[in-house]
């Protein structure tokens, strides 16, 4: 019998229990919705993450020190033991283009004239190339020793008048103390820059190390020296040899290599590393036998990132499949009602000169035909939430095109799997009993 | 008889082992030829169902030989039966045995689906059928919107949609009131003129005597055969002490029944 005839055939005794078949292929639809919603969401929220490595940040190198055995992201237990002399020291390294302090400053509120918002984390106090020239919106990069910041555009639109290119913002300090910046640039995205920032959008402000750090760390006593806080407000000359910001110690510490190459990372990583724990190093007295310096590039930050994220995925995905697999012993149930409650017309088809395969193309064209119906609108359905759930935690949207091939190719592969028996059960059916069944 | 034979059992042989074999035939030969009209009648038990399904093609004999549209059919494998089964022979049923989501078109179209003829060719057979039973106007009603002597009608088209070698019925009025039984019967005069050969198993002596011959089954064997075209009869004398009854309610038949010279014989 030819396919076209089965399927027709088919679908007549599908649409001959309507209810019964949507129900059965509700069990499908389920399953599948959700390994494609899922799997929507979890890809959509991998490529928020991994979108936002841009090219140029290949080639740092995010370094902290921290007991080896901490667990954890990027800063986890980290502790201040790098001094501005070390980052100068690592910038001077064979392999390392260049290398720069990070470190947040904790604040209560940020002023435009005016108003006032309240703002926690709202400093970041880096290295003037850790705004990079392509992630520029508008202005420059702000420079070492200035009183001059980059704000992204959360932060620069969370006034009532939007900040703009030269405006003076004051900056309430956690302690208290206050300070004023120029806003010399305004990022493309209000996402972070690096991992150490998270790759949330929020207010950021990006100031120089120097003053803003220097001043902070001589506030709250971090690394030491007091003495050293103001000469960070000297401005420029004491910037640029380091000597201004005294031996404030930065928790991390970010380097460039020369480029994104993995052999050129990794000399650089390795060259940092062999300096900072060296004795010729002011970080080496702190590290004692307890803590360790790690070097990590984003990717490799973010890879822990996606293990956990594949694992929660697959977890998921794991359920959804047991849900899959309840739909297909709900269609192999189906179809064995059906084999039982159509032995007589079993029985017609045989006598009237249906080949076994015939009647086992019929039931199997059935079973698949409720897979596939249950895949496409399961399909349909999966895809609906991961966008909706993608709109709902404003992740960029990314189907996983190969999973929903899957699933429509699981889907078959149900319908196939599931009525396989009975079909076979069918087919092998005695027509002589088959007529006399009542 | 010189004419061709259309199904042929030779000492056919059928056992079931249920516990203790049975023979449900035990040593049948039977011919029939093309377009004659065959009754086959007997008591429950004796054979009746046996030999439909051996003629039928739905069964194997256990020994001897069924032969239908020349091919042995105890010697083919189940597809080859099947196929034998699709093109020889037309089926119809005491209970219609009609495909409820089928309409009446489709129903009689059936077979030939199975024998992969193209589908406007289908309908156009089985549309050409449905008229000639005289439900041309009824094409696209499902069975339970037919009564039952149109869903007979159907299931008649439907037997003879391949043109096939002979047409078993089975009680093909047992579930009719009298009225409907006769014009039935009447269709199946009318098909067996036209040259279909028939082969009707029944319990009803007034069914049976629309025959040219009937074929009396007893215990697995042919009692004996009664030729009514003819008028003589042959024994396959089993059981000698056993007549049969019959005579006037054949008579009160005849208006219908096979041309002249019709006599009812008894074995005493």
């Amino acid at each position: 019998m030819n396919p076209l005839e089965s399927l027709r055939l088919s679908w007549r005794s599908i649409r001959g229990h309507k209810l019964r078949s949507a129900l059965t292929t509700l069990g499908i639809v389920i399953g599948i919705a959700a390994v494609i919603a899922f799997v929507t969401l979890g890809a959509s929220l991998q490529a928020g993450i991994i979108g936002d490595i841009s090219p140029d940040d290949r080639r740092n190198v995010y370094g902290w020190a921290a007991d080896p055995d901490t667990e954890g992201g990027p800063l986890a237990g980290a502790q201040p033991v790098f001094t501005p002399d070390d980052l100068e020291s690592v910038a001077a390294q064979p392999d390392v283009a260049a290398a720069y302090g990070y470190a947040t400053i904790q604040t209560q509120a940020i002023s435009n004239g005016n108003e006032t918002v309240a703002q926690g984390n709202g400093l970041i106090a880096t290295g003037p190339s850790y705004i990079r020239e392509g992630r520029l919106a508008e202005g420059r990069q702000f420079e070492r020793g200035e009183r001059e910041a980059v704000v992204n555009p959360a932060a620069a639109n969370q006034f009532e008048e939007n900040v703009t290119l030269g405006d003076e913002l004051t900056v309430t300090i956690l302690g208290g103390e206050r300070t004023t910046l120029e806003v010399v640039g305004i990022t493309d995205t209000s996402e972070g820059q690096s991992p150490f920032e998270g790759f949330e959008s929020s207010p950021r402000i990006y100031v120089p190390t120097d003053p803003y750090y220097a001043e902070q760390a001589a506030g709250l006593g971090i690394g030491g020296g007091s003495d050293g806080s103001d000469g960070g407000n000297d401005t420029g000359a004491g910037g640029e040899n380091g000597t201004g910001i005294g031996d404030a110690r930065f928790l991390a510490i970010i380097i460039e290599a020369d480029s994104a190459a993995q052999s050129d990372i990794d000399a650089a990583r390795e060259s940092a590393i062999a300096y900072l724990e060296s004795d010729r190093s002011d970080a080496s007295e702190l590290l004692g036998d307890d803590l360790e310096v790690t070097f990590q590039t984003s990717t490799e930050l973010l890879q822990q990132l996606q293990d956990v994220l594949a694992l929660l995925r697959n977890f998921i995905v794991g359920i959804a499949a047991i849900s899959l697999l309840v739909g297909s012993i709900g269609i192999a149930n189906i179809m064995l009602v059906s084999v039982t409650e159509r032995t007589r017309e079993i029985g017609i088809m045989k006598a009237v000169g249906a080949q076994n395969r015939d009647v086992l193309g019929l039931f199997l064209t059935e079973a698949v035909i409720l897979g596939v119906i249950g895949a496409i609108l399961g399909t349909g359905l999966g895809l609906l939430g991961g966008y909706l759930g993608a709109q709902y935690i404003d992740l960029p949207l990314v189907y996983p095109l190969e999973y929903v091939a899957l699933a429509i190719g699981v889907g078959i592969l149900v319908g196939i799997l599931a009525g396989l028996y009975p079909a076979w059960r069918a087919a092998r059916t005695d027509p002589i009993d088959a007529l006399r069944y009542e | 008889m010189a004419r061709e034979t259309a199904v042929s059992l030779e000492n056919v042989r059928k056992t079931y082992r249920i516990g203790e074999p049975v023979h449900a035939l035990d040593g049948v030969s039977l011919a029939v030829s093309r377009g004659s009209y065959t009754a086959i009648m007997g008591p429950s038990g004796s054979g009746k169902s046996t030999l439909m399904n051996l003629v039928g093609c739905l069964d194997t004999p256990t020994a001897g030989e069924v032969v239908v549209g020349g091919r042995p059919v105890g010697e083919l494998g189940d597809r080859e039966r099947t196929r034998l089964r699709g093109t020889e022979v037309g089926f119809v049923f005491q209970t219609f045995n009609l495909m409820p989501r089928l309409n009446a078109l489709e129903n009689v179209a059936l077979p030939q689906l199975f024998q992969g003829i193209d589908r406007a060719e289908r309908r156009e057979r089985a549309r050409d059928l449905l008229e000639r039973v005289g439900l041309g106007d009824r094409a696209d009603h499902l069975p339970n919107e037919l009564s039952g002597g149109q869903r007979q009608r159907v299931a008649l088209a439907r037997a003879l949609v391949n043109d096939p070698a002979i047409v078993l019925a089975d009680e093909p009025s047992g579930n009719l009131d009298t009225d409907t039984e006769a014009d039935i019967l009447d269709l199946f005069d009318e098909f067996h003129a036209a040259g279909t050969t028939m082969l009707v198993v029944t319990h009803e002596r007034h069914v049976a005597d629309r025959a040219d011959r009937i074929v009396h089954l007893l215990d697995g064997n042919i009692e004996r055969i009664e030729d009514l075209e003819r008028g003589d009869e042959s024994e396959s004398a089993v059981d000698p002490g056993r007549g049969t009854e019959t005579t006037s309610d054949a008579d009160a038949d005849a208006e219908t029944g096979s041309p002249t010279g019709r006599r009812e014989a008894d074995s005493e």
